[in-house]
């Protein structure tokens, strides 16, 4: 007999077809309150992703703003010579906000008590810094010094002097009172010669002196703001071409971010890493709630397939139901996320230094749902496809399930090579550089197998382990864990991999936030004794034990100037633009030592300890980016120019260097044994608590030793440490946030488990249990589940933590121990309280109710 | 042409650590238009061999020939077509789709077939039922025997050439499994429809032209009433 032409057999026609969306339409009645909690599952997960990514984006603009306080504006031109007014002009086109500066040094004296010292006074106008704060005392003295005859001076230099505000100091001819003191300087005019302590004027002050004149001592600059919509760095690059012959330093605030450039960096990582697992989080959700719905729906299949429905239109059936509901799910997610978003910038707005803008990113929206919406339904496609398994001859027997063992067989690894690969995409959208996002991924998969193979472990040993002598009450709950419809492997895998993200996330957080205070460090120094002679090393580390001040570091110290690079002169470089040409102007200063120190590492070649022969080329080991500025690698030759004597060196390695530390670090480190015999001093490194010390340090100093010159970094330090606390500020709500997200999630997932229970608790309650012999029972289940799944999600975590600190982070591998107890106690309280919410259930449904309508 | 076809039929179930072999070969052919009726002891293999009969499940050895087409050569979904076409099956536990109402559970088989607008012939066939004022309850709002009903207007929906029922009466009282074994009855007459009855109520073997007597996993005896 002829076939009929029936359903289409086919997933692609079935699920354009209408028949497939009116049966998923009709399937939902009586479910329609339990799938409502699987969108919840969409919904939280959306709703974390969108706005955890909403918020990283916000404050990833807010913070980028804040490095520029770093520079203090957005452009700075300065020059030896003053410009000419047709420069001026075109220097500053397009600008809403222009700064004057002249700069020179000069010696600063008392002359109350006849003390003196050589500073870099700094004649401003206009309302320089337009980025970054300044603090003095007065408040008003950073506005006052502009309109009326007077100085400012850093605290340091006032205790050092011994004077005190108001009182009258001589610069060249001139008297000027002290305003005030300076508390939060702005940013140093110039990040290399900035040794002598800064001094705060009116330009029109220093131009009357009449002391700038062509010394090269003295310096003009301008300080731009552009409008948002001019790139700093392009313009940059324009005006270098247009003045090729000029030789102004054009800084943007990119030039001068190498002390938060390394905390940026990692701030960036630990965003990647919360996206990416706020996104799994809620792909597990919904996984869990699917799993849960099909365990339910094996029944209806069955029959379905016995009254000759096609395997592809039963399956294109609840996939229909799944995409429906996730996009409703996904669209009302974005919507509460979108709200999130705005209620978290509104609720902190008062306590980001940075400014956000409060509304909504719609880009990120867009791109974060459609992802998210994705990756859950990729998800979702792992229980779902087990439909298909479903045999009819399920309906001949009650209380058939889905065969397990073979759960959706080889179908299923398609759908995980395209999980992954999306996971893979998203993780690289986070962060595109290098190797990063297929770690993370790789380490996802393999908590992944992990819980799988911790959870059939478990289900095997209770299975063996379980002896008639136990109380009952104990062997039924741990019976539980084995048998047909357990739900073990679910539970492990959505509350162990919840557990690991989590705590994952925390940990990560208290290893950035280390980071991020590093300057604050003990080992951190903030003041530098430079021009230390031989004969007085030994005198300044007494002197400093005697202040109870600690010597951090001592360093020799040889100047010099490249002369050439691969036998290439670099004036000839630098005029045909190959390098950038503050590098052949500029004086280095470096060292040589044997060792590395702690925030230095070799990026390329080797370390070497010492020299070779006396007519070989001396080894030496070159700071990355200066290399990469030069243009070098580890191999080349070039030759330096130290105080007139050549030296031929090669380049035997590359050193990555953490700035951020302020500790002793060089472009360029040699071995020793190559510049004892060059001119030199040694530089000695300490920390002071305060700048009080930190003056009543340098007059001890110049009592003693009238050569050696204090460096305060102070003030430097302190515009660093408001950059990388309002980082931290911002990690902190971040993680508090997804933490917050994720918890819902979890306690959803517990629930998904709850159908699977009532039944038969309802049974056993039919039977005569009482209430708190069913409760024992469930709690025994859910405890043994609930401590296993957070103790191998904390294992996994800390071995996830291990991984980041000595990878990344340069850490030591061992986390919090109270955080991991914290975690765990709150974990495994969820699970347990997850299993009482369940028995409250048991009491609350009448019987009959939950027998008839169960299957 | 016989409409049902067994040969040297075997099903033995395995799981980790047992294996129990519950039909030792059985062989039974039946014509177009038969009535068979199986009994036997519980555990005897019953259920297990009509769910191979209708392909629900796959043998262990041996064959199944249903409408001259062999099961075990065809793939989950072919036999799906094939029982869409020639099956009707009622269960012990009558296997309603909980979220359907009565009117749409016995609506799904022409539905599959890719027919829609048939609701007057379901509406007519509950109403023979009995169950006229009743076509737009769920399940739950039926009682057992209502289900029963509702589940053989299912089974009848699309003319099946051979209909299977599982103790179609086992969860019914006497007053309510008669008018269910007369409707059963109707259909063989008035269709043409072949009937594989398995049940423990001698009343109900007794009407049927054949019965098979199971026990062991086997066919231990069989009688024929020559004419009805
Ligand atoms: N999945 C299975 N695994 C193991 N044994 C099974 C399985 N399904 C059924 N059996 C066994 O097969 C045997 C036959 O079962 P079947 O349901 O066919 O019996 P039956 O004759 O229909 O009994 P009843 O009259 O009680 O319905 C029983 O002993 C049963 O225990
Ligand atoms: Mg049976």
């Amino acid at each position: 007999m002829a076939p009929r032409r029936g359903l289409p057999r086919s997933l692609w026609s079935a699920l354009f077809h209408r028949w497939t969306w009116r049966m998923a339409w009709r399937d939902s009645r009586s479910q329609r309150m339990r799938l409502a909690v699987f969108s919840m599952a969409i919904v939280s997960g959306i709703a974390a992703l969108v706005s955890i990514h909403s918020l990283k984006s916000s404050m990833e603009d807010g913070i980028q703003g804040q490095a520029k306080a770093l520079l203090g504006s957005d452009l700075m031109v300065s020059s030896r010579q003053a410009f000419k007014p047709e420069e001026e002009k075109s220097l500053t086109a397009g600008a809403i906000r222009v700064s004057h500066e002249a700069a020179f040094s000069s010696m600063l004296s008392f002359p109350a008590n006849g003390s003196a010292r050589l500073v870099q006074v700094r004649g401003l106008d206009g309302s320089y810094p337009f980025y970054g704060t300044v603090r003095t005392t007065p408040a008003d003295a950073w506005a006052r010094f502009r309109q009326e005859p007077g100085i400012l001076v850093e605290p340091a230099l006032l205790e050092q002097f011994s004077a005190k505000i108001g009182d009258k100091l001589k610069l060249g001819a001139k008297e000027l009172p002290i305003l005030g003191v300076v508390n939060k300087a702005p940013p140093r005019s110039n990040r290399f010669s900035g040794f002598a302590p800064e001094v705060y004027t009116g330009i029109d002050q220093v131009e009357g002196m009449g002391l700038l004149g062509g010394s090269s001592l003295s310096m003009r600059a301008l300080h731009l703001e552009l409008p948002a919509t001019v790139d700093s760095k392009k313009r940059k690059e324009s005006l270098r071409q247009n003045y090729p012959e000029s030789s102004w330093r054009l800084e943007t605030p990119d030039d001068r971010q190498e002390t938060v450039g390394e905390a940026l960096d990692r701030f960036q990582q630990f965003l990647g890493i919360i996206g990416l697992a706020s996104l799994v989080l809620g792909a597990i959700g919904v996984a869990g709630a699917i799993h849960a719905h099909i365990a339910r729906r094996v029944p209806v299949v069955a029959v379905l397939r016995c009254l000759g429905c096609p395997g592809n239109l039963a399956f294109g059936i609840y996939l229909a139901q799944a995409v429906a509901l996730g996009l409703l799910g996904a669209l009302l997610g974005a919507a509460l996320g979108i709200g999130l978003h705005m209620g978290v910038l509104a609720a902190f707005r008062g306590s980001f230094p940075i400014t956000v803008e409060i509304a909504p990113q719609w880009a990120v929206v867009a791109r974060t749902t459609s992802a998210g919406f994705l990756v859950c339904c990729g998800f979702a496609l792992l229980p779902l496809l087990r439909i298909r398994n479903i045999s009819p001859a399920a309906t001949l027997r009650e209380g058939a399930t889905v065969s397990g063992g073979r759960a959706a067989g080889w179908r299923a690894w398609p759908v995980y090579l395209l999980l992954v690969g999306a996971l893979v995409l998203l993780a690289r959208l986070n962060d595109p550089e290098g190797i990063r996002p297929y770690v993370l991924v790789a380490g996802l998969a393999a908590a992944f197998a992990v819980l799988f193979g911790v959870a059939k472990a478990l289900m095997f040993l209770t299975r063996r382990l379980v002896r008639r002598s136990w109380p009952y009450l104990i062997r039924q709950g741990i019976s539980n864990l084995h048998r047909p419809r357990s739900q073990t492997t679910l539970f492990l895998l959505s509350m162990g991999l919840g557990t690991f993200l989590l705590v994952t996330i925390l940990l990560a957080r208290n290893l950035l936030q280390e980071k991020l205070h590093a300057p604050d460090a003990a080992e951190s120094p903030n003041v530098y004794l430079i021009d230390v002679q031989p004969d007085q090393i030994t005198g300044v580390q007494d002197l400093l034990k005697k202040q109870n001040l600690p010597v951090l570091e001592s360093a020799p110290m040889v100047t010099m100037r490249i002369a050439s690079v691969r036998g290439v002169a670099v004036t000839e470089l630098a005029k045909t633009d190959k390098i950038p040409r503050w590098l052949a102007r500029r004086e280095f200063r470096s060292t040589y030592r044997d060792y590395l120190n702690p925030t230095e590492t070799i990026s390329a070649g080797a370390w070497s300890k010492s020299i070779a022969g006396p007519d070989d080329p001396v080894p030496v080991s070159l700071e990355e980016k200066m290399a990469e500025d030069l243009g070098v690698k580890v191999g080349d030759a070039m030759s330096l120019d130290v105080q007139g004597v050549t030296v031929n060196a090669k380049i035997t390695s590359l050193r990555h260097v953490d700035w951020s530390r302020f500790n002793l670090n060089f472009f360029m480190v040699f071995p020793p044994g190559a510049l004892e015999g060059a001119p030199g001093f040694t530089v000695v490194t300490t920390k002071v608590p305060d700048s009080g010390s930190s003056g009543a340090l340098q007059r001890e100093l110049v009592g003693a030793f009238p050569n050696v010159s204090a460096i305060d970094l102070t003030q430097i330090l302190e515009t660093v440490r408001e950059i990388l606390s309002q980082i931290s500020l911002v990690v902190t709500v971040l993680a508090g946030f997804t933490v917050l997200a994720g918890i819902p999630i979890l306690v959803g997932t517990l629930l998904n488990g709850r159908d699977m229970r009532l039944r038969e608790s309802v049974l056993l309650r039919t039977l005569g249990a009482s209430s708190r012999q069913v409760r024992t029972i469930l709690l025994v289940e859910f405890t043994a589940l609930g401590v296993l799944s957070s103790l191998t999600g904390l294992v996994l975590a800390v071995a996830a933590n291990a991984g980041l600190a000595v990878k990344v982070f340069k850490a030591g591998p061992w986390p919090d121990g109270w955080l991991l107890a914290g975690a765990f106690v709150a974990a495994s309280g969820v699970a347990v309280i997850g299993g009482l919410l369940l028995s409250r259930g048991v009491s609350r449904h009448p019987p009959l109710e939950i027998l008839r309508g169960g299957a | 042409m016989p409409i049902l076809e067994i040969r040297d039929l075997r099903k033995t179930y395995r799981s980790a650590s047992h294996e129990l072999t519950v039909l030792h070969g059985v062989s039974l052919t039946l014509d177009e238009g038969d009535t068979c009726a199986i009994i036997g002891p519980s555990g005897s293999g019953k259920t297990t061999l009509l769910g191979l009969c209708a392909g629900l499940d796959d043998a262990t050895s041996g064959s199944v020939k249903l409408g001259g087409q062999a099961l075990e050569k065809m793939s989950q979904d072919e036999r799906a077509a094939l029982r869409n076409q020639l099956v009707g099956f009622v269960f012990q536990s009558f296997q309603l789709i909980p979220t359907l109402t009565a009117v749409e559970n016995v609506l799904v088989p022409l539905e599959l077939q890719g027919m829609s607008g048939r609701e007057r012939d379901a509406e007519e066939l509950l109403a023979q039922v009995g169950l006229e004022k009743r076509l737009d309850h769920y399940p739950l709002q039926l009682s057992g025997g209502e289900q029963q009903r509702v589940a053989l207007a299912r089974a009848f929906i699309h003319r099946p050439r051979i209909l299977f029922a599982d103790e179609p009466t086992g969860n019914l009282d006497a007053d309510t499994s008669g008018p269910i074994v007369e409707m059963l009855l109707r259909l063989n007459r008035e269709a043409g429809t072949a009937l594989v009855l398995v049940t423990h109520d001698p009343a109900l073997a007794a009407r049927a032209r054949r019965v098979v007597r199971m026990g062991g996993g086997t066919i231990i005896g069989e009688e024929e009433h020559a004419s009805r």
